[in-house]
């Protein structure tokens, strides 16, 4: 039994207490026990009060079993399930006697919309504390009574922000919001619950906190409401970019049930969350849900016994825009950090870099002015070595040459400590070699950060023959502690994400050399739900770094990497991207095509554009090649594959990743588009390999396999 | 008994005031040198006991500046810190106590140093205004709050300088510049004397500059991180005679000799030191750059206060039984030209010397061995600092000639002297 309850004092408890797992949640077995429970207490006369808390650490409920919502097939069932959940929380909510919520760790989804249906919400300071309405990010809406109870509880303006946009409040933050009545500390918690509970009578429910003046006009009139309706969909609508259903449908519930009563109120919501919960990019998002969870927990193949080594003390080699970066995610993490460079210059470039993330971290109230300063402090350049001696990590981020990386490892082999573990920044050099350079190969491991590093969620740790378990470990721990998700893959050329990417980046290329246009490209691309193009994302890593990892996959990999002409014009021309202010756009204040990539452009042989043929082109060619890296085992499972694409690309979540979304086409069907690109643009980087048509011989999928 | 090893020390540059450090705060500077230090003396961090800074600006944002300067440094949270002030010779005071507390057995490593912002000195509200803003803030009513407004004067508004106030001598009322005059008159000091001194001390700052990079920590100032600070910015390459005797006395219009030229400068920068007793510093590994043999203070009249060392030196080199003429190298600060010409015609004076007792251990200081790479009249007098880089600048150089012996010493505001008597081996 994971809900008791028990009266003491002629006071009412309900407990959550899940024994099966570290967390509550509230499975359709746990809603009927509370069922019961209610139907208990409400015949009860000797109560005073009756409150819900948590025996979880840290946890208080964590929602409800995503597992049943991914099970439900039929909009009845949907409806069914909700009202279901509805129901009880209107026998909570209709309780005679005061209902107190006690929430001293996670409130979530259907957890929240437990405490909303309580009178009393009271929140402890513990800092683990997150309360909010993630549902959206599944692609569903709050099913039990969400959408009916916090806009009364917050406001709807701070309702649509919540459900729209999944902000997940703190104690404090909510107490602000007006989502709980209190704070109370953690120490003596009974006895601050039990002089709560004593004072309700003599105190009066606290209406929500005062709207101001804007916010009455845009919650209270009927033109302020069409106003607020209309920019909130606008807003909605510039990041769903009409690929998620979900936030456009909780604004529609949230306009129409305004002030309506709670029954019709609820059958809307009911109506919603199925027609949200049937669809493929619900389905989708909760099967990333599922990877993202999955990976941003990855532990090393069998080292369970193997421990990571506490890092305190990093040092960075080299101060560019990943080095700076890097510097700021891990002294943001409380690690000081040695940046090193040949010049004062590059260095002074790398805090400034370091600075601007964190400035904006203050101005979005991420973190306060005076913790800014002291991580900024904790970057320290030098010219030299010194400090090296200990240092429990070093990442080296300097220029992309191997003997260069090579001689940098044989020095740090001789200066850092012996403890510390090397790590290279390399996006597609081999880690090996590298390691083969150092003194103790075990200690090496790539670390292949993102650009922009603080932004980007994926770091691909580089495994080679020689590193050893106590590395991984350590690299994994490093990883998570950062906040980023990991992918573990085999030192091949180009690593997962690179090698997937840049052949699209050049097929890409290649149809601009059959007549197509920049922007006719990338709007295909953003059609399909990448966050940008192919050109645009080659102009915001910068054409330089980008013809050069395709002339190191070309060497290594074979003649489907060999750049296409108009990369090496662009690159030659000057035109590096973003950085320069020119590449394949011109980025002023607003971002158009280039003319003069334009007039660069030799067309060899013509062929008319079709969008969904390019489209085709290119995932095509990145699911083939992503096959590929199963087979030579770069990683060892399709979901590494839909992990890296979605963190280290921006894959769109809703297609469920790379080769969720071939599973979807189907494989006979990829095989089939692949076949006819092979011989239609006799082009051999079409042809399937071996690993597809196994799949298809086997009448499989890259999921099912 | 184990003797105190000053193991390693380094600094910021030195910045005139509201130039290239006009942004970072005392506690900023003081961080960057004792993180340098700690990463370059390869100490480890939790090898040290205790954090003693100088500082003399207080700024009203650190309380306890070592604190402050301890924690953004990474120096555990466990390792208590606390702030000196002997005004000019603060740094010196942070070794001194260090010392104190080594020798008593409380400490066995200690990160000294000293730190100035005098680019941030805040202005103060007058009195009036103040007392104008709290009414305001305690009246209830419109009434009351009006009233509160009515009583202010375009006088109150004008602020009081917080450097300016910190520079005057509130028991004699003279601000320190006023306190060279005094000397310069009593001792016949001309203005052509104290142009010349102050003429030698940039010339041989610029000469030093490579020199004094070996205890410099380039500094690369935020926000802008614009370009790296690697060197002091006081001392002028071209400076002449003829543009000295062009300015004008500051002092005293009309019958002074103290100028800007002949002054120390106002300065912002950080000096580190790491201080242990010899048996620890053996025990962690570290190499001491020398020693500190002994250091006194010595009290004297407010409106003198630049006669300080005079009376400081003989005192400390009493205490170790040495004669001023065994002494290699000598530091005394320049406060002003002055003052430190005082100092030495006072210390040649067998007069003065029978006056106070101090036969034996006064006598000539050569000018070839007395600030040698240049003193604050070009490098600058960050207060909280100076004394602190005086030890660092006299152990490199004695390091760097293979020296034995040197002395350093400092004129304190509020009419003291301060000295100390530094070895190698």
């Amino acid at each position: 039994m994971s809900i008791f309850f028990r009266k003491d004092n002629n006071i009412g408890y309900i407990e959550f207490d899940n024994p099966d797992a570290k967390v509550n949640i509230l499975t359709g077995e746990v809603l009927k026990r509370l069922d019961a429970i209610l139907d208990e207490v409400r015949e009860r006369t000797d109560l005073k009060a009756v409150v819900i808390l948590s025996k979880k650490k840290d946890v208080f409920i964590a929602g409800a079993d995503i597992k049943e919502i991914e099970g439900i097939t039929e909009p009845a069932d949907a409806v069914a399930k909700s009202k279901f959940g509805q129901d009880i929380f209107n026998k909570l909510e209709d309780l005679s006697m005061p209902t107190i919520a006690v929430i001293d760790g996670v409130a979530l989804g259907g957890g929240c919309e437990l405490v909303l249906a309580c009178r009393w919400r009271l929140a402890t300071f513990n800092e683990k504390v997150r309360i909010g309405l993630p549902e959206v990010n599944l692609g569903i809406l709050p099913g039990f009574g969400g959408t009916y109870r916090m806009p009364r509880v917050v406001g709807l303006e701070r309702a649509v922000r919540l459900i729209t946009t999944c902000k997940i409040l703190s104690s404090s933050e909510a107490l602000k919001f007006g989502l709980v009545d209190r704070l109370l500390p953690q120490a003596g918690l009974g006895d601050s619950l039990q002089r709560f509970i004593e004072e309700i009578p003599s105190q009066r429910r606290p209406a929500l906190k005062k709207k101001t003046l804007q916010q009455r006009f845009l919650e209270d009139t009927f033109l302020g409401r069409y106003i607020f309706f209309w920019e909130a969909r606008r807003a909605t609508r510039a990041v769903a970019k009409g690929f998620y259903p979900a936030p456009m449908k909780v604004l529609d519930v949230l306009e129409a049930t305004y002030g309506q009563p709670r029954e019709q109120v609820l059958a809307l919501e009911r109506k919603g969350f199925s027609e949200l919960v049937l669809t493929d990019v619900c389905k989708n998002l909760i099967k990333v849900f599922y990877l993202s969870e999955k990976y941003k927990k990855l532990s090393g193949p069998d080292a369970e016994n193997v421990v990571a080594r506490n890092v305190e003390k990093a040092a960075v080699l080299g101060a560019g825009v990943m080095g700076g970066g890097i510097a700021q995610l891990l002294s943001a993490q409380g690690m000081s950090v040695r940046l090193k460079d040949v010049n004062f210059d590059a260095i002074g470039k790398g805090l400034k870099a370091a600075r601007k993330v964190f400035d904006q971290a203050v101005a979005k109230k991420k973190m306060n002015a005076a913790e800014a300063r002291l991580r900024m402090a904790q970057i320290t350049g030098t010219l030299d070595y010194s400090g090296f001696n200990k240092v429990d990590l070093v990442i080296e981020a300097v220029v992309e040459n191997i003997e260069i990386k090579k001689k940098v490892f044989l020095e740090l082999s001789r200066v850092a400590s012996p403890q510390a573990i090397l790590a290279t920044n390399t996006s597609a050099l081999s880690v090996t070699e590298m390691a083969q350079a150092a003194r103790e190969p075990s200690r090496v491991v790539g670390l292949h950060f993102f650009n922009p590093v603080h932004r980007m969620p994926l770091v691909e740790i580089v495994k080679t023959p020689f590193t050893s378990k106590e590395t991984l470990v350590t690299a994994l721990a490093l990883v998570k502690r950062l906040g980023k998700t990991p992918v573990i893959v085999k030192d091949v050329c180009g690593f997962l994400v690179n090698r997937v990417l840049l052949g699209y980046l050049n097929e890409a290329g290649r149809m601009l050399e059959e007549g197509a246009s920049v922007t006719q490209i990338d709007n295909t691309i953003t059609a399909f739900g990448l966050p940008m193009g192919p050109f645009a994302l080659t102009d915001e890593v910068g054409t330089d770094v980008g013809i050069k990892v395709l002339h190191v996959l070309h060497s290594g990999l074979g003649e489907r990497f060999k750049p296409v002409e108009i990369f090496e014009k662009v690159h030659q021309a000057g035109f590096l991207g973003k950085k320069s202010g020119k590449g394949f756009y011109l980025h002023g204040r607003s971002r158009s095509p280039n003319p003069q990539v334009a007039s660069m452009i030799v067309v060899k042989k013509r062929r008319p554009f079709s969008a969904p043929e390019a489209l085709e082109r290119m995932m095509l060619l990145m699911v083939n090649e992503a096959a590929r890296c199963l087979e030579e085992k770069v990683v060892d499972e399709a979901a590494a594959v839909d992990v890296g694409m979605i963190m280290g690309t921006g894959f769109p979540p809703f297609r469920g990743g790379l080769l969720r979304y071939a599973d979807h086409l189907g494989i006979d069907k990829v095989v089939e588009r692949l076949s006819h690109f092979e011989e239609t643009l006799s082009g051999e980087r079409f042809r399937p390999c071996g690993l597809l048509l196994d799949l298809k011989n086997k009448g499989t999928n890259f999921y099912a396999a | 008994m184990d003797r105190i090893a000053i193991i390693d020390g380094i600094r910021t540059p030195f910045c005139k005031m509201g130039t290239l450090f006009n942004d970072l705060s005392a506690q900023d500077l003081g961080t960057i040198a004792a993180r340098e230090l700690i990463e370059r003396s390869g100490v480890d961090v939790k090898a040290i006991d205790e954090v003693i800074f100088g500082n003399v600006g207080q700024p009203p944002d650190a309380a306890n500046i070592s604190r402050i300067i301890a924690l953004t440094a990474g120096i555990p949270k466990t390792t208590p810190a606390f702030t000196v002030h002997r005004n000019c010779a603060s740094g010196l005071e942070s070794v001194a106590t260090a010392a104190l507390k080594i020798q008593g057995g409380e400490s066995l490593c200690i990160l000294a140093g000293g730190t100035e912002s005098m680019s941030n000195i805040p202005f103060f509200l007058t009195k009036e205004l103040q007392e104008i803003i709290t009414k305001l803030n305690r009246a209830k009513t419109v009434a009351e709050k009006i009233q509160a407004v009515l009583a202010l004067r375009p006088r109150h508004l004008t602020p009081r300088i917080g450097l300016n106030l910190g520079l005057t001598d509130p028991v004699c009322g003279l601000n320190m510049g006023q306190t060279a005059e005094v000397l310069a008159k009593e001792f016949g000091i001309t203005r052509q004397q104290q142009d010349e001194f102050a003429l030698v001390s940039h010339q041989r700052a610029i000469a030093a500059r490579d020199v004094l990079k070996e205890e410099i920590v380039p500094v690369i100032p935020g926000p802008k991180y614009n370009k790296a600070v690697e060197f002091d910015n006081g001392p002028r390459e071209n400076q002449t005679m003829e543009a000295l005797a062009k300015l004008k006395p500051i002092f005293d219009k009309y019958s002074g000799t103290v100028t800007a030229g002949n002054s120390s400068q106002v300065t912002d920068g950080a000096v580190a030191l790491l201080v242990a007793s010899e048996r620890r510093a053996k025990d962690l590994g570290l190499e001491p750059l020398g020693y500190l043999r002994a250091f006194a203070f010595a009290g004297v009249e407010p409106q003198r206060m630049g006669i300080g060392p005079a009376h400081a030196i003989p005192k400390v080199l009493k205490k170790v039984g040495l004669a001023l003429e065994q002494m290699q190298v000598v530091e005394i600060n320049e406060a002003f030209a002055a003052q430190v010409l005082a100092v030495s015609r006072a210390l040649e004076s067998p007069q003065f010397a029978k006056e106070f007792g101090y036969e034996g251990f006064t006598g000539r200081i050569e000018p070839h061995i007395l600030n040698v790479n240049g003193g604050a009249i070009a490098l600058g007098h960050p207060v909280g600092a100076s004394g602190a880089r005086l030890i660092l600048s006299t152990l490199k150089q004695m390091k760097r000639k293979n020296l034995n012996l040197g002395l350093v010493s400092l004129c304190v505001g509020g009419g003291q002297g301060a000295a100390a008597v530094l070895e190698r081996s």
